[in-house]
Parts: structure tokens; C-alpha cells; sequence
């Protein structure tokens, strides 16, 4: 099927029964996913998952409806339950429009066709292989991992004369790694994202996942205190992704939800901490050529040596600031879904790498705390962050030492980002954040020693 | 096609979903979703395939599909092992609604939604922006399986919820608030949802003289909505047979010891009537139970699914839930509660000469094999001889998940079901409701600013 040319008839089809403003998208996506349970092949999907989604404006007002499947008669009712429902709200005078007709950008690696040639088969070999590698260790009693392999054909259509489809793939792993040693147990957790099969990533991820499941059995407490905080990617990316991705988020600056509101042009970081939003990123899994209006797609400054440069927009926060949108009109995730509206998202955060290694930043540090995982969020209202440090360890006289139990790192946002004085070198991908390591000269740690 | 086992969930969904942000809608979504997913079960793995079509050539190309990917998986299963039997059912099955949501006007659902906002904007200058939402979803499920089970649930729940911000000097603060169940829209047309805007606002506004929590070491009084929270994130996770047989939950080896305070009762129960976290039969088509998880401080039950129940000697006790027919069947929780003491409010507050009153969840997680939890309140109080003081703001609760509820110092008979909630797990979420009395624990470590 052309879905292009559905999306087309179906903006039409809108615009016939009253709609001032269309967007469409019509996706077909495939997924197959292997998933390892205490180091065993446990369950092996396929989903497959085509759908339509409408968006229509009348005065302003959006009514958004979907179906799933490509269906004429099911289509055809969602079309007229959007309508519908855009007659039903209110009119908002904020509202200047869809995107003009725009050719999509170049970007290269947004899909793999070998991955399309993978069979059920070799996605499970992976995750065997993953598994196996993830306990290469005695003191690992069990593995649970997955790797999945997604592919879309997508195609966006707009009532401004915008068309244009997009092929998007997706390769993730993860890995969970749990070791035990007399009464204790500890897991070590990794995640790999790309738009590409990447065989060292697997490797990698099953290398940390297992050497984290080790570290993390020798174990300590830590008295509160003040310490300097050493951020791994995986924390670092946890937290940015909100942070920053969350923070800038053009919407919410405009109606004062935001602690970044009033403070474009202004200082919020030290000189070492600059952010860009980039989807161009060959292979990363926010890259894209046009974003979920159809804006092509292109980087941006978000912070630039502790200075923020700008916010991200889509076309009602760019029409109500009188500003270009900078393409941040996101459709969910790096496999887009027709079951939501369009809403405004970071694509691949970057923060600009230092010099120095990871052993250079622990011998810098000399004694303070390493926090590699937390699940906690900021908040944005506030500007504070405040959550458990899911996986820490001391570092003492330079290096890592036991991993720390029942602690939290708590921090002003603005307060961390200008106590950042050293990046590391090598940068990761989590979360939707491609960081190295950063060090923050002090946070509070509270501890239960 | 050779399974030994396998399953089908056909589903057929309407909904919808308002949005009203700052005295405007923001979008009001309708949807409509059909489809089925097949589970195929050989020797010790699963197969599962998902489709968006319901024809018979895409329905019979996806059992082939589940089929031939549990073939695929057994091959190299290192753990094998059978699904026993269960007793097949033949059950029918329709959530009561005194007024079904898909029987309201679009029209009458905004005018709700733009009232909430309103009694926000309204109930102090200092609200900033607003944000109130309505969600509803009918669904038809059926699910066969080929032990002979028939099962059909027409499921109906709906949920609204408020957000406000307050400004002040530059300081900005959000409140929130929620309710929802199963059943119909007589649950919006109560005082209670009308309400929703007038108490998030005054959560908003009342947090704008707060300071961010202490840090350390505290006795602490949890209200009953974050007793509700630690029954789930602190013990509930780790109670899924799923965490406990993939060697990820320290509660392995655990059953029929004790691991909590004698006087400490958790209860996972997805019968009861007009909560968000509802169900009467489960998602593989087996009747939901109560499950007393932890009687007297000692460990008694996991929760179980047809798989999980096969593999420990015991039956599916009805907890396998998915998010849609996309989506394979895992244990889930529903209402999660800790059971009531015999302490007064009063009786708690006056054992604690300093402390902190935690009130009111935002979120919780927990990683069941690491053995630590957290979760995060929406506003707490200082204590000094029993009387509160000083208001904080955000503070976040930890704990180890084996040594928490041996810490407790008093248990309330104030026993309330809290707000409704989704839990997220294996990327599938599931309505939930979590409660409990006030509780009263001793060195439980506070994050905080300062």
C-alpha cells in the first residue's frame, strides 16, 4: 500500500468535512523481540502494528482520533470522530498554523534494511549469546535480557501540501546480571539503543551489565554529607533527559511550568556544560528527517558553555512565541505511533565531551561518590532534583570502591549544572542523551551510615 | 501447529480523552482499537504474535506465527517445563456502569473538564497554569485458551485528573489530584471529581511556603496514600512470581519466614468492588482472588500467573493482566494495601518527639534484585513532640525491601484504599490503587536538598 497516498486522501477527506488544519500519519510497523528469563530462551514475539492517526483544527481547537490497521471504513470513521471532536472545544487564537510545505532533510542512518532480513532465528541467537556472555562469571545465578529489532514505513501528510515518508529501524538490548555471594545479591543493569545492528554494542552491554552484578556486592553505607558526585552516562542520561529535554520544552516554559522560563540568554551552567539537540545523528535512535509535523529535521544549541541558547518548539509554541519551530514535534519514541498526538520531545541530547578518561576522573576526585543509576525525575516546577541512587559506590583514594546502600543524592538543578567542573571523554547513548561522565563538585548525599 | 499450550486475546476498544490546559482544550482524542494477540507455549518457551487485523487469514498467519516462534524458542531453552492444566471456564463477564461513559456527549465530558480547570484558575490569583485531563476505555475482551477456557470481560473504567501551578516570588509549585474506578460516569457527576480542581490548587498554592526536606536518618509517619505506595513498591514488586522464578527478587526462599513487623498485614486484592485497580477475571480468563501476601510479618503467597503457578507446584491464583491484546499476559498488582492496626492517628503521632509526616505519593520504583526501593511524597512535615511543623516539599522515602517493615513503631486503624495509579513493568502499565493506615517506621533515610 501507498502510504503516502492514504495519508494524502486522508488530510483530504478532512478538510472536506470542515477542517481548517490536517496532519496525518500512517504507519506500518513490524517488531520481533527475544526475551531471556534467569538465563534461558524464554518467549519470542512478532507484532505487527499498522494504524492511522488524525489531527484537525477548527478555530484552533485540535480533535485527534486513530484506528489501528489501514482499514477504508475505519479510517474513514476516525476521520469524521476528529472532525468531530475539534468542534467540540474550544477555539484558540494561539494556534497559527501547521508547518508550511518543506523538504525533509538529509540524514543518513535512520534505517538498516539488514535488519529487515533478520528471522526470528537470529534475533533469539542474540539474545542467547547476550545471556551467556552477561553470566560468564560463577557468581552469576541468573541473567534476564531481551534484544528486540523494529522496523516503520511512515508517511506524514499535512493540509499546507506537505508529504513525505520516512523508513526508521531500531536495534535495543538490555541486560540484567544478578550475582549473589553468601546472603547478598546485587544486579548490574545495561542498555544499548541504535538505529543499526552493532554487535560491539551486545558486547558491551553484557560486559557492564555483569562487571556492575560483581561491584556491586562488596557493599557500604555513607554518612550524609556533602560530597562531589562523579554522574555515569546512565545517570547522567536519566537525568538530562528530563532535566534538560523536559526543562526546555517550549510548552511548558510558555505557561511558567518550567524552572528554565524567564532564563533564555542567561547563565544556568558552568563554562564546561554545553547541550545540543541534534537529530542528524547517523544511526541514533531520535535521528530523523522531518519531525511529527513535518518540519525537516536540524540541530540546535540548547545550552552553550553554561548559557541557554534556546527552547524546543513545535509549530503552536513556535506560532504563540512568533518564532520558527525548531522540529521538535515528537510522535513517540524512535519508532514513531499513530496512537498519539503530536507533542514536543528532544531528539538526541549531546552534551560536548571533554578530555578527560574515566580513570582521570576518579583519580581527580580523589574520595566522593559514583551514582551510575537512578530512575528518579527532576522537578521541572522547582528546578530540584531528588532521588535514590538506585546504584552507587564510593570512590576512595581515587578509585571505586564497595557499591553504597539506601542513599540519595539530592541537588538544585541550576546549582548542579554550575558545579559541573569536569566532562569525560567518552561519550554513551541513554535514555535519549549521548553524555560522558560529569563530575558535580558537591551535592547532598543523604545515607543511613 | 504443535503448541502444547496456547491462548488468545481478541479485543475490541473504544475511548476518549480530554485535555484542557490554561482555560482551553488542548486536544480531545477519540480512539478505536481492534486486534489479537496468540501465545503458543512448547517446552519450556513462549511464543507470541500481534495483530491489528481480524480476518481469518491474519488471525490463523499469527497463531502460525506464535507457533513457530515457540518452536524457535524451545530449541534453545535450557529451563524447560509444562503449563498443568487448569480448569477450563466458559464466563461472561460486563463492568456495571449506571451511566456508560460512550453514552455521554463528547460536549458534556468538556464542559467537565473545563470546569475543573476553571475551579483551579479561580481559587487563587497566585495559580499560574492549569492542567486537567479525562480519560475514558470500554473494551471487549475475549479470551480461549486450549484447555478449553472461554472468557469474555466487557471492561469499562474512566479517570480524571488536575494539575495546578502556583507562583510566588519567583518560586513556582505544582499540586495534583485524581480520581477513577471502574464503572461509569456517575463516578464524575460526585463532589468528589468536582472537587479535583479546588484541591490541586490548594496543594499548589499551600506548597509555596515550603523548603525543601531534610536530608538523613528519620522516624517518619507515612499517610495512608504512601503506606499504600511502600505496601507496593516495597513489598508488592517483589511478591510477583515472575520476579521471584527469573532469580530477581530477594524474596526467593522466603516463603512461610518472617520478614516484617508480626503486626504487619499486605494484601493484594483485585476484588475489590468500585476501585481503579478492579478486575474480576484475569487476562489468561482465570476468576481473581485476594492474596494475602504477608499475614502476621510472615511471608505467605506470591502472586501467580498460569506459568508461574505450573512451575512452583501451585495454581494460577488470577494475576496475569495485559496492557492490550499487543501485549503479552505478566503479574501485575491491583489494590495494594497494608491492613489497619489498632493505633490512633493521635496515638502515632504522639510516639514520634522528632520526626517527619510524609504525605501524599508522586511515584515509587523498585528494582526487586538489587533489594532497594523509593518513593516520592508530595509534601511533609517536620514533628517535634507529636505536634506538626514546618512544611518540606518532595522529599523522597528509600529503604532495603528486607528490612523496612521490621522498623515499624506503630501501625493506624485509619484504613483508607487511596488514588488511582498505573504501574509500569516490562513496558506494560496497568491500573492500580494503592492504601493503608498511617504507619509510623524508624530509621528510614529522607533525600532531600539540605
Amino acid at each position: 500500500m501507498d502510504l503516502e497516498a492514504l495519508a494524502e486522501s486522508v488530510v483530504k477527506q478532512a478538510v472536506r468535512l470542515g477542517a481548517s488544519d490536517c496532519d496525518v500519519i500512517v504507519t506500518d510497523a513490524q517488531a520481533i523481540t527475544a526475551e531471556i528469563e534467569k538465563s534461558s530462551m524464554k518467549q519470542a514475539s512478532a507484532v505487527s502494528d499498522p494504524g492511522v492517526g488524525i489531527r484537525v483544527f477548527i478555530k484552533g481547537c485540535a480533535g485527534f482520533s486513530y484506528c489501528t490497521g489501514h482499514e477504508s471504513q475505519a479510517v474513514k470513521k476516525a476521520v469524521s470522530l476528529a472532525v468531530s471532536q475539534s468542534k467540540s472545544g474550544t477555539p484558540d487564537v494561539d494556534f497559527k498554523g501547521l508547518p508550511e510545505k518543506a523538504k525533509p532533510a538529509k540524514v543518513a542512518g535512520l534505517y538498516e534494511p539488514k535488519l529487515a532480513q533478520l528471522r526470528h532465528d537470529d534475533v533469539v541467537s542474540m539474545a542467547i549469546a547476550l545471556s551467556d556472555r552477561a553470566g560468564a562469571d560463577r557468581r552469576i545465578t541468573s541473567v534476564n535480557a531481551g534484544v528486540s529489532v523494529a522496523l516503520g514505513d511512515i508517511a506524514l501528510a499535512n493540509s499546507n501540501g506537505f508529504v513525505g515518508s520516512q523508513k526508521l529501524s531500531a536495534f535495543e538490548a538490555f541486560a540484567e546480571s544478578v550475582a549473589r555471594s553468601n546472603d547478598d545479591m546485587f544486579s548490574g543493569v545495561d542498555g544499548g539503543w541504535s538505529r543499526r545492528y552493532d554487535g560491539r554494542m551486545l558486547e558491551r552491554v553484557a560486559e557492564t551489565a555483569k562487571e556492575h552484578a560483581l561491584l556491586g556486592l562488596r557493599k557500604t553505607t555513607v554518612k550524609t554529607g556533602d560530597y562531589p558526585v562523579i554522574l555515569d552516562p546512565m545517570a547522567a542520561g536519566f537525568i538530562l533527559a528530563t532535566a534538560i529535554g523536559g526543562g526546555a520544552n517550549g510548552e511548558s516554559v510558555q505557561r511558567k511550568r518550567s524552572y528554565l522560563a524567564g532564563r533564555l540568554g542567561k547563565k544556568v551552567g558552568s563554562e564546561c556544560f554545553s547541550v545540543r539537540d541534534d537529530p542528524t545523528i547517523a544511526w541514533a535512535n531520535g535521528s530523523f528527517s522531518f519531525d511529527g509535523e513535518g518540519v525537516p529535521a536540524r540541530k540546535k544549541n540548547l545550552v552553550k558553555k553554561g548559557m541557554l541558547e534556546s527552547y524546543l518548539h513545535d509549530s503552536y509554541s513556535a506560532g504563540k512565541d512568533s518564532v520558527k519551530s525548531t522540529g521538535n514535534s515528537s510522535r513517540g519514541g524512535s519508532m514513531w505511533t499513530y496512537r498519539r498526538p503530536p507533542s514536543i520531545s528532544s531528539t538526541t541530547l549531546v552534551v560536548e565531551p571533554g578530555d578527560a578518561t574515566p580513570q582521570e576522573m576518579l583519580k581527580d576526585t580523589k574520595n566522593g561518590i559514583y551514582l551510575r543509576i537512578t530512575y528518579d525525575y527532576p522537578n521541572l516546577a522547582t528546578g530540584e532534583f531528588s532521588g535514590l541512587m538506585m546504584e552507587s559506590y564510593i570512590i576512595d583514594k581515587g578509585e571505586l570502591g564497595p557499591s553504597i546502600r539506601q542513599a540519595s543524592m539530592g541537588i538544585d538543578l541550576i546549582e548542579m549544572f554550575s558545579a559541573i567542573d569536569l566532562v569525560g571523554k567518552e561519550a554513551k547513548d541513554a535514555y535519549g542523551v549521548r553524555t560522558p561522565s560529569i563530575r558535580i563538585s558537591k551535592a547532598k548525599i543523604a545515607g543511613s551510615g | 501447529m504443535g503448541a502444547e499450550f496456547a491462548d488468545v486475546r481478541i479485543e475490541s476498544s473504544t475511548g476518549t480523552n480530554v485535555i484542557a490546559m490554561d482555560g482551553k482544550t488542548k486536544t480531545l482524542t477519540s480512539l478505536r482499537e481492534s486486534g489479537c494477540g496468540i501465545r503458543a507455549f512448547t517446552g519450556g518457551a513462549w511464543g507470541f504474535a500481534a495483530t491489528n487485523g481480524l480476518t481469518k487469514g491474519s488471525v490463523t498467519a499469527a497463531a502460525e506465527s506464535a507457533a513457530n516462534m515457540a518452536k524457535v524458542a524451545k530449541a534453545k531453552a535450557k529451563i524447560q517445563f509444562k503449563i498443568v492444566p487448569a480448569k477450563a471456564v466458559t464466563i461472561r463477564e460486563e463492568y456495571k456502569a449506571k451511566e456508560k461513559t460512550v453514552d455521554v456527549p463528547m460536549e458534556e465530558k468538556v464542559e467537565f473538564v473545563m470546569e475543573l480547570d476553571k475551579s483551579m484558575r479561580s481559587m487563587d490569583q497566585r495559580i499560574s497554569s492549569t492542567n486537567a485531563r479525562y480519560d475514558d476505555l470500554e473494551s471487549d475482551r475475549v479470551v480461549a485458551n486450549s484447555f478449553g477456557t472461554l472468557s469474555r470481560t466487557k471492561e469499562r473504567w474512566l479517570v480524571a485528573a488536575c494539575s495546578a501551578w502556583a507562583k510566588q516570588e519567583g518560586v513556582v509549585q505544582r499540586g495534583h489530584a485524581s480520581n477513577g474506578s471502574v464503572g461509569g460516569y456517575e463516578l464524575m457527576r460526585t463532589d468528589y471529581s468536582h472537587g479535583l480542581g479546588m484541591k490541586a490548587a490548594e496543594m499548589a498554592v499551600r506548597l509555596l511556603d515550603s523548603k525543601p526536606a531534610p536530608a538523613g536518618k528519620h522516624t517518619v509517619i507515612l499517610d495512608n496514600i504512601m503506606t499504600g505506595l511502600l505496601a507496593h513498591e516495597a513489598f508488592g514488586h517483589a511478591c510477583e512470581a515472575d520476579a521471584v522464578l527469573s532469580g530477581a527478587s530477594v524474596l526467593e526462599g522466603k516463603l512461610g519466614k518472617k520478614v516484617a513487623d508480626e503486626r504487619i498485614s499486605l494484601v493484594d486484592d483485585p476484588t475489590v468492588k468500585n476501585t481503579f485497580g478492579y478486575f474480576s477475571l484475569d487476562w489468561e480468563g482465570v476468576k481473581s482472588k485476594k492474596h494475602v501476601l504477608i499475614e502476621n510479618g510472615v511471608l505467605k503467597e506470591f502472586m501467580q500467573n498460569l506459568e508461574t503457578g505450573s512451575r512452583m507446584g501451585l495454581s494460577s491464583n488470577g494475576s496475569a493482566r495485559s496492557q492490550a491484546y499487543n501485549s503479552t499476559p505478566i503479574i501485575r498488582m491491583s489494590n495494594t494495601y497494608i491492613g489497619p492496626g489498632d493505633q490512633s492517628k493521635e496515638e502515632l503521632f504522639s510516639m514520634v518527639k522528632d520526626g517527619l509526616l510524609i504525605k501524599g505519593g508522586q511515584y515509587g520504583y523498585v528494582e526487586p534484585a538489587k533489594g532497594q526501593f523509593m518513593f516520592k511524597c508530595d509534601e511533609a512535615y517536620q514533628i517535634k513532640n507529636g505536634e506538626v511543623g514546618q512544611r518540606y516539599r518532595d522529599a523522597s522515602v528509600m529503604g532495603l525491601i528486607l528490612e523496612v517493615l521490621n522498623n515499624v513503631r506503630g501501625i493506624g486503624n485509619d484504613f483508607v484504599l487511596g488514588d488511582p495509579g498505573y504501574c509500569g513493568k516490562g513496558g506494560q502499565s496497568a491500573r492500580t490503587t494503592d492504601g493503608g493506615p498511617h504507619v509510623c517506621l524508624d530509621n528510614i533515610v529522607v533525600g532531600g536538598l539540605t
